[in-house]
């Protein structure tokens, strides 16, 4: 596996990752925390969630909730086409393993990330994306990508305000 | 020893084969292979070839380090181990030889295995590579401090959970013989576990229960064969015995979870003489008054025998379920306690509880999507006759499958009920009164899931009908009554709920007490003007109490209001009806399974909810003279007379609503913890048993919402908890301005 310190040893991040696109971005998750891609569908609201928490959707008869990358980054939200996609992957919050569904623009690849690709995460200055959610960053074919800790993007964070 | 040999070298030829057809990481054919030494043990005992069972023993043990990765599988030592099986099979033929136990011994020892002081007598232990137990944290102590009887982890565990089924079985045994003194079948069925447990302990090296269960069973062999009468004496001694017995082993629970260090020493003494003395004369002293531990010392208790015991009885050791489902490689859980079957005398089996819950939840899930395919425009458009029958048989028979699963998750309230006969007979002897306890309808079926949770409002309503409800004998006589009371414990299904009744024929409550003492706490006013039903229907409030004599039993106002969370956690409701001079009744209304919830859709918007039946009382349109707002605090609407407010679901859930004058829509009247809301939504949609699903660790703790649902189009719909709903209506309206519409100021009394 891969999340270990991420202060620490770079060759770990190396492996296969998903990458996707947000807001002109590109970021890649470990392909082993993926479980599946699906097209957006409809969201079923919960009342007295944060925004990025967009609700929950039937997978397969399992309820899991929904978290829009946008608004958890803080980027601008923006209105859902049929580029949009949910994936679903399998994290271990604080309670154990769940599933949750992140959505996107748009998936590019798999894309193989070698330790050679790999580059420490230098300081964003004014970018929404907080540095404990970043593993680093990987410098493939010329194109950057960000690659993001799941674990720590659907925990922490995310519980604070939902118990009210 | 030879013409015994046959079974025995059967046996043993078999372990020969399966020893060579092991593969290291290959628990299975080791499971095997512990059956077989354990048939082995128990057959050479019968046989009298004490060094044969010896011998199993020892293999039996480094079998079971083996498992526990505590030695390693490696096929050198499988190869020593077929060694020692070959000198086994020497014993059975030509029978025991010097030169045969000490290769025996060397084969073993090869192993890496420390053998037992028997066989290696003289032989210093090396720095001993004691049997860490599962669980334990703690660093390597003094050797000696590892209770001996934790070799086995597997067969303990297995051990554990029979013996509490054994001992449960005692008990109400027991208290049946009491009523029966002469029935021998009843004795029988005393007598059989406790020599089981004391077989199976002893296999084990749990010497403390093996001896308190034998002298036990002696005693009872002596009254089974008629030299000892049956008499209150022992009936006493017996109860207090399976106390003690249930007490070590949850210590033995206690050890296998937690480590070494929770080991406790039981000192028994006081009931062996007690036994003997029983046994010896006719009349005698009484049991200890409770059992007599010594706490373990700082560092380390001593284990509890020195010696090691040769292994006994045939037929025990084979009741314990066998190592063949061996955990995963070095799994350091304690095998996780079988589900239980229903106890019907015919043939019931153990399943995994994990296994049955994937079951139910797969089953679950076939149940949506066989409604989803049906509701597909795609196909429902189909008008074929042919596709339409063959749906309804497919939707018949995924009914019948999630019936039937439904039902494996329930097991008889006879359980639970059981546990009452022995509270009610210590409770009446302690308080000096008469009670009967009359049951009916034990063979009711409840959610497992609820069993645990009910037991506590079980035992504070039986107190209470103990304690206050029914008179003292002499009272009683003096009000013609019976001197003794009764207690009448009841269940069965009615209306798609489980119905639990308690009823005594006591003095029944004294309503004006209630009122009184209501009044005192401010919980009512003097000139509120309440039904006797209503006055009574107060006790479940908290800290509410009438008895004047608190005993340590009950009396301090905690009962009855712990009774009412416990049963509306479950999503029950409780209420006692009382007819004063003639005894007390309380009703306990449970939904008969946790996992589905009856409800009626709504839609709000665009939004579904679901709004629990139970908490529904009616839904009306609002008729405009009916309504009114408050200054100050929101609308409310005139229903039957009471003034209840209007909760707008929308607002509250951020949605926004078709309609937004509530004469246009339509108000759902729900009530909760006595409380009643009018809710407001668009439109009704049907009434329908949902399954519970839950959203999740990240969403449990949303206020107003207890879960969601699969609807039959697949889409989610959320599941309402009206009493976090209410709370964060009450909430909001202290903060939202007067609404706009016209209005009629009126006073509200608070419901």
């Amino acid at each position: 596996m891969m999340e270990e310190s991420r202060a620490g040893n770079l060759d770990e991040l190396a492996g296969k990752y998903l990458t996707f696109t947000l807001d002109e971005e590109e970021y890649g998750v470990d392909i082993l925390k993926v479980r599946e891609i699906i097209g957006v569908m409809e969201i079923t609201a919960v009342p007295h969630t944060p925004d990025y928490i967009k609700g929950v959707i039937n997978l397969r008869g399992r309820v899991i909730p929904v978290i829009d990358l946008r608004l958890k980054f803080g980027m601008e939200a923006r209105d859902y086409i049929d580029r949009t996609c949910i994936v679903v992957i399998e994290a271990h919050g604080d309670e154990g393993a769940i599933m949750v569904g992140l959505v996107v623009d748009s998936v590019s690849e798999v894309m193989n990330v070698d330790p050679e690709h790999l580059e420490t995460t230098p300081s964003f200055g004014g970018k929404a994306v907080e540095p404990e959610n970043i593993l680093g960053m990987a410098k493939v074919e010329g194109e950057i990508r960000i690659l993001l800790d799941v674990d720590n993007v659907i925990s922490g964070g995310a519980l604070e305000g939902l118990a009210e | 020893m030879a013409g015994k040999g046959n079974s025995l070298s059967e046996i043993l030829d078999q372990m020969a084969v399966k020893i060579m057809m092991v593969e290291p990481g290959d628990l299975s054919v080791v499971g095997d292979l512990v059956n077989l030494v354990e048939e082995l043990a128990s057959l050479a005992g019968e046989k009298d070839s004490p060094l044969l069972a010896r011998m199993a023993g020892e293999f039996h043990k480094v079998l079971g380090q083996v498992i526990m990765a505590e030695l390693p599988d490696s096929p050198e030592n499988f190869e020593a181990l077929g060694r020692a099986i070959g000198i086994m099979q020497e014993v059975a033929r030509k029978g025991p030889a010097d030169e045969l136990s000490k290769g025996f011994a060397e084969s073993l020892g090869a192993t890496g295995y420390v053998l037992s002081e028997e066989f290696a007598p003289g032989e210093s232990r090396p720095a001993a590579p004691e049997a860490k137990p599962p669980a334990a944290s703690a660093p390597a102590e003094v050797p000696a401090a590892t209770p001996d009887f934790l070799q086995d982890t597997e067969l303990l565990s297995g051990f554990i959970e029979e013996a509490f089924e054994h001992l449960e079985s005692i008990e109400s045994n027991i208290l049946e013989l009491e009523n029966n003194p002469g029935d021998s079948e009843i004795i029988n069925n005393i007598f059989r576990p406790f020599h089981t447990i004391k077989g199976v302990s002893g296999f084990l090296n749990l010497m403390t229960i093996n001896k308190l269960a034998h002298t036990t069973e002696n005693l009872l062999d002596d009254v089974r064969n008629g030299s000892r009468a049956m008499d209150p004496e022992v009936i006493d001694v017996v109860l207090s015995v399976g106390d003690t017995l249930r007490s070590m082993v949850e210590n033995v629970q206690e050890v296998l979870e937690e480590g070494p260090d929770k080991f406790k020493e039981f000192d028994i003494s006081e009931y062996i003489d007690l036994i003997h003395t029983i046994q010896g004369k006719q009349s005698g002293a009484s049991p200890p008054a409770a059992a007599q531990e010594a706490p373990a010392a700082e560092a380390v208790a001593e284990p509890v025998a020195a010696e090691e015991t040769p292994v006994e009885q045939a037929g025990p050791a084979k009741s314990v379920p066998a190592s063949t489902k061996a955990p995963a490689g070095g799994a350091s859980a304690p095998a996780k306690p079988a589900a239980r079957a229903a106890a019907k005398v015919g043939a019931s089996i153990r399943v995994d509880i994990e296994k049955l819950d994937g079951m139910v939840n797969a089953v679950g899930e076939l149940v949506i999507m066989q409604a989803m395919v049906r509701q597909n425009p795609l196909v429902s458009h189909i008008a074929d006759p042919k596709l339409n029958k063959d749906f309804s048989q497919l939707s018949r028979i995924t009914s019948e499958l999630q019936k039937t699963a439904m039902s494996m998750r329930m097991v008889p309230i006879r359980q639970t009920f059981q546990k009452m006969v022995r509270l009610v007979r210590d409770l009446s002897k302690k308080s000096g009164k008469l009670v009967d306890l009359v049951m009916s309808g034990e063979e009711t079926e409840i959610d497992r899931n609820m069993v645990d949770s009910i037991y506590d409002p079980l035992v504070h309503m039986i107190r209470n009908s103990v304690d206050h409800g029914v008179q003292a004998p002499e009272e009683r006589k003096g009000q013609g009554k019976n001197p003794t009371g009764t207690v009448r414990l009841s269940a069965y299904q009615k209306g798609g709920n489980i119905v639990i009744e308690i009823v005594d024929d006591g003095h029944g409550l004294n309503t004006a007490k209630i009122r009184e003492k209501a009044i005192a706490r401010g919980l009512i006013r003097d000139t509120d003007n309440l039904s006797d039903h209503e006055l009574n229907n107060l006790i479940f409030l908290p800290g509410f109490s009438t008895a004047d004599k608190i005993t340590d039993v009950s009396g301090r106002g905690v009962g009855m209001d712990v009774v009412k969370k416990g049963v509306e956690k479950l999503r029950g409701k409780v209420e006692v009806i009382s007819q004063p001079g003639e005894g007390t009744q309380f009703v306990i209304r449970l939904p008969l399974t946790l996992a589905i919830i009856d409800g009626i859709i709504v839609r709000v918007g665009s939004e579904r909810y679901i709004i629990p039946t139970i908490a529904i009382q009616e839904s009306i349109r609002p008729r405009r003279e009916h309504y009114n707002t408050v200054h100050g605090r929101g609308e409310a609407l005139m229903v039957r007379d009471r003034i209840i407010p209007i909760v707008r679901l929308g607002r509250i859930f951020g949605v926004e609503s078709e309609y937004d004058d509530p004469c246009e829509a339509i108000v759902v009247v729900v009530e909760n913890e006595g409380r009643l809301r009018a809710l407001m939504v668009d439109e009704l949609l049907g009434k329908q048993e949902v399954v519970i699903k839950s959203l999740g660790g990240y969403m449990k703790d949303i206020r107003g919402v207890a879960g969601g649902t699969i609807l039959g189009d697949g889409r989610v719909g959320l599941i309402l908890d009206l009493a976090g709903l209410i709370a964060v209506a009450d909430l909001r309206k202290e903060d939202t301005a007067e609404d706009n519409k016209a209005s009629v100021e009126v006073e509200t009394e608070t419901v």
